[in-house]
């Protein structure tokens, strides 16, 4: 292949890799922007949902694709709880998290990560296990495109923009953005803030574990009780490079991760490219700590 | 400083002793047991600098154990180093790297820092992957014949060395800084205090005793690896030591990792990955319902346990 | 020579001119009301002044020393704190130590936490609240909170302090007790302050000149009683003539 042709292969895989890390990010970025806290076991709520498209998979015959709204609905339990378990009692009467609160959420969730990944390690053991779905290949020219990754692609995109449009158009929806901005001007008009953080927290939940169940397209023979390690500092530095909160934020960092990944891994070594990705964080955070997405 | 020194530190001291003539006296079987408690009880105290004073919360604070564990490592093993150099000039790196980290990210509060840290650690692991003299993944074999005292004794005396820090710099002018700029940092400056300053100090204080607590490990286990020494399960239980004893204090990283290791010693024998289980329930039932530790408890519980445990 | 000087201060921010040219003078011991209608600008220029926003032009002296281009820390160093509008006590800290982190850090040299805590009651007794000495600051009500950053401030040792809007919030009974207290404590320490006030009886009562800011420029200075008599003024809070029909 001509380098041209390289370059835009890479970029046309970075990008359908980007959507998925997109959606897998998109669920901290709806908790964090909304209720401002920042989940460390995200990771391993992808894990849960990656594990879940694994199962159903083996035992339902169920592709990525129709694994996820499976996942999503399992989600939107564990989301109320953790909202009611971790949250609730921090949030309930302070309008913003003191930095004590901050601490606390911030170690109670480590301490959760930690806890899950060990739990799937005795109950799935370390091996790395896979899904079997290949529905073939597209050909356009001489750009060879997974279908599965294509999917998976337009599924991720469909659900930003679907959450998008919830938190747009619909009453709840603007309720939840209110409630982002001001909470105690959003109980003044008659919400109530434990209803509004907890269905946030439910909703970020859902989209976290249906990327997982997208995810597995990308990683065949990677689902491990570990991968969370890997997957949360990816979306945490997505949602720092969107901008904590900015919806389509979720799009722009994971879109801008997965090239950069893609390309740099085709000039050095795949350990290198995920550093570099990495290492975008710090002068992110230096120079634009709101995020690459304007307003 | 504030006056005398008070029964926290004497009790301390009594507990150093007691651990020594353990060591002295018992025999090799029990120094390897303790040696291990006394790598935990550093990096304990090397994490309570940054995390437990300061209250910038650390999740990547096992980078400097990395780094200190390589150093001694790679010293002794290509160049034949005595592991005492291996451990100072560890305990340097250590102090040097957080010095140039410290003066870009310390500047970022709150989530911000801690995702940072973590982002640190794992671009740390892929790019020593990268390096065979690093072992590139592999083990890098320390070959020292076994030296049992010179190993407890030399982590022995940096515990030592961090906790009469600890103690005096809670008690000193520094410590009020320090306290001023965990509960409110823009408050802090705006009545003198340079946090710059005094973050910097704490996290380099982490990254020296940090190494050092990385160099004796290796040198205790006899080797590196990559994996395990980039695993984030020691930031845990370093984060786990102090909640549980009590951050900030002086008693509770000891405390804590007391509490820590012995279970964990007679579980390793049993389920191996029990371990960070229950450390990881345990993090969450202490954060949520005991962020201030056992001692905070204590303290609580009695006017003059308030007076008397630091 | 004034021992606070404000010359030109101009601030921007991408676009909105928050401050235009504000120029003013503190006399030693003297106390200088800051007022004007809310988006004047007030909270920008004390920002400016304690170091914690550099202006986009303009210089500010303290003691002939310039200091608009130092770190708020720094600033304290030379003699110069301010307080919060919404009090930041140090939650887990008592009364006592909250006052002797400003002893320690201030420019008094005392660099021995016992002196230090010393000196904090000493401090505390001043502002009236020697009986709240060992409380947690959290557990401070919100008017023991304001003089807590008060004290504070004082404690750093400062010639110069910067209170911005200390009586909001009080009840008349308190708001009373706030004024009599600066009132005496300003005879005891002789402090100059610049006062940014929305209370107009506590402005008015207790400041020998006033100036007025209305969208980022002085639109009036003078002893209290020409300013509140000043028609410019007037209109500034009440709106003009045309706008209110």
């Amino acid at each position: 292949m001509v380098a041209a042709e390289l370059i835009v292969t890479d970029l046309a895989f970075g990008l359908m890799l980007g959507c998925v890390f997109s959606v897998v990010a998109h669920g901290l970025n709806i908790i964090w922007g909304v209720v401002k806290v920042v989940n460390i076991a995200h990771g391993e709520f992808i894990m849960l949902g990656a594990y879940g498209a694994y199962f159903l998979n083996l035992f339902a015959g169920l592709t990525p694709l129709e694994t996820a709204p499976v996942d999503a609905a399992i989600g939107l339990l564990v989301g109320y709880a953790f909202y009611y378990a971790f949250l609730h009692r921090e949030l309930r009467n302070t309008e913003t998290i003191t930095l004590q609160s901050e601490m606390v959420t911030l170690a109670a969730t480590f301490g959760l990560s930690l806890f899950i990944s060990n739990l799937a390690i005795i109950l799935f053991t370390g091996n790395p296990v896979g899904v079997n779905y290949s529905p073939g290949t597209l050909q356009f020219g001489y750009l060879h495109v997974p279908i599965a990754a294509l999917y998976v692609a337009i599924l991720s995109v469909l659900i930003i923009t679907g959450t998008w449009l919830f938190l747009e158009r619909t009453l709840i929806g603007s309720t939840i953005r209110a409630y982002a901005q001001d909470v105690t001007a959003t109980e003044l008009v008659g919400a109530n803030p434990a209803k509004v953080a907890s269905l946030a927290t439910a909703l970020g939940f859902a989209v976290t574990m249906a990327g997982g169940a997208l995810l597995t397209v990308w990683i065949p023979v990677g689902i491990n009780p570990l991968m969370g390690a890997l997957y949360a500092p990816i979306s945490f530095v997505i949602v720092v490079l969107g901008g904590p909160g900015k919806m389509w934020g979720s799009l722009v960092g994971g879109l801008t991760l997965g090239v950069v990944i893609d390309v740099v891994q085709a000039f050095t070594t795949v350990e290198i490219a995920y550093a570099a990705a990495f290492l975008i964080l710090i002068p992110v955070l230096v120079f634009r700590p709101e995020g690459l997405l304007k307003r | 400083m504030i006056g005398k020194p008070g029964l926290t530190l004497y009790g301390l001291f009594i507990v150093m002793a007691l651990l020594a003539a353990a060591a002295l006296l018992l025999g090799v079987a029990v120094s390897s047991i303790l040696v291990l408690l006394l790598v935990y009880a550093a990096l304990a105290y090397s994490i309570n600098f940054i995390t437990g004073m300061i209250g910038y919360v650390d999740f990547g604070h096992v980078l400097f154990m990395a780094i200190g564990s390589y150093v001694l490592a790679t010293l002794v093993s290509y160049y034949g180093a005595n592991p005492l150099l291996g451990v100072g000039l560890g305990a340097l790196l250590g102090l040097v790297f957080a010095l140039g980290i410290g003066l870009v990210i310390l500047r970022f509060r709150g989530v911000y820092f801690a995702i940072t840290t973590v982002v640190l650690v794992l671009a740390a692991y892929n790019i020593v992957l990268q390096f065979p003299q690093l072992g590139a993944g592999g083990e890098i074999i320390v070959n020292l014949k076994f030296q049992p005292l010179a190993t407890y004794f030399t982590i022995w005396t940096i515990v030592l060395i961090e906790i009469v820090l600890t103690y005096y710099v809670n008690r000193s002018r520094i410590g009020f800084g320090i306290r001023a700029i965990k509960n409110n940092e823009d408050a802090a400056s705006s009545i003198g205090v340079s946090p710059r300053t005094l973050k910097l100090t704490g996290y380099m204080l982490g990254g020296l005793f940090g190494g050092a607590g990385g160099a004796v490990y290796a040198w205790s286990i006899s080797g590196v690896t990559a994996g395990p020494a980039f695993d984030f399960t020691f930031s845990l239980l370093m984060l786990a030591m102090i909640i549980i004893g009590g951050v900030g204090t002086s008693i509770g990283p000891l405390l804590g990792a007391v509490v820590v290791y012995i279970p964990s010693y007679f579980l390793l024998t049993t389920v191996a990955q029990a371990q960070p289980l229950i450390i990881g329930l345990l993090v969450i039932i202490m954060a949520l319902f005991l962020p201030d530790g056992i001692v905070g408890l204590l303290r609580r519980s009695n006017e003059h346990l308030r007076l008397v445990l630091e | 020579m004034p021992i606070l000087q404000a010359s030109n201060i101009s601030k921007n921010f991408g676009g909105v001119q928050a401050l235009k040219d504000v120029s003013f003078d503190l006399p030693e011991s003297a106390v200088l009301g800051l007022i004007g209608p809310n988006g004047s600008g007030k909270s920008t220029l004390l920002n400016i002044i304690a170091g914690l926003e550099k202006p986009t032009s303009g210089i500010v002296k303290l003691d002939s020393k310039r200091i608009d281009n130092l770190q708020a820390n720094r600033v304290v160093g030379y003699g110069l704190a301010k307080t919060h509008q919404i009090p930041k006590p140090f939650s887990n800290m008592t009364a006592r130590e909250n006052v002797a982190v400003a002893v320690l850090y201030g420019r008094r040299n005392i660099n021995s936490p016992s002196l230090a805590l010393q000196e904090a009651e000493r401090i505390l007794s001043l502002v009236g609240m020697r009986s709240r000495n060992d409380a947690s600051a959290g557990s401070l009500t919100v008017q023991e909170k304001k003089r807590l950053e008060f004290a504070r401030a004082i404690a750093t040792g400062a010639s110069v302090l910067l209170l911005d809007e200390v009586f909001a919030g009080l009840s008349p009974e308190e708001l009373k007790d706030s004024i009599q207290l600066f009132r005496k404590l300003h005879e005891e320490l002789h402090f100059s302050a610049l006062v940014v006030e929305h209370v107009m009886r506590a402005v008015l009562n207790l400041s020998h000149k006033v100036i007025v800011l209305e969208e980022g420029h002085v639109i009036a200075t003078g002893t209290p009683d020409e300013v509140v008599h000043n028609e410019r003024v007037i209109e500034a809070y009440l709106g003009s003539k045309k706008s209110a029909a």
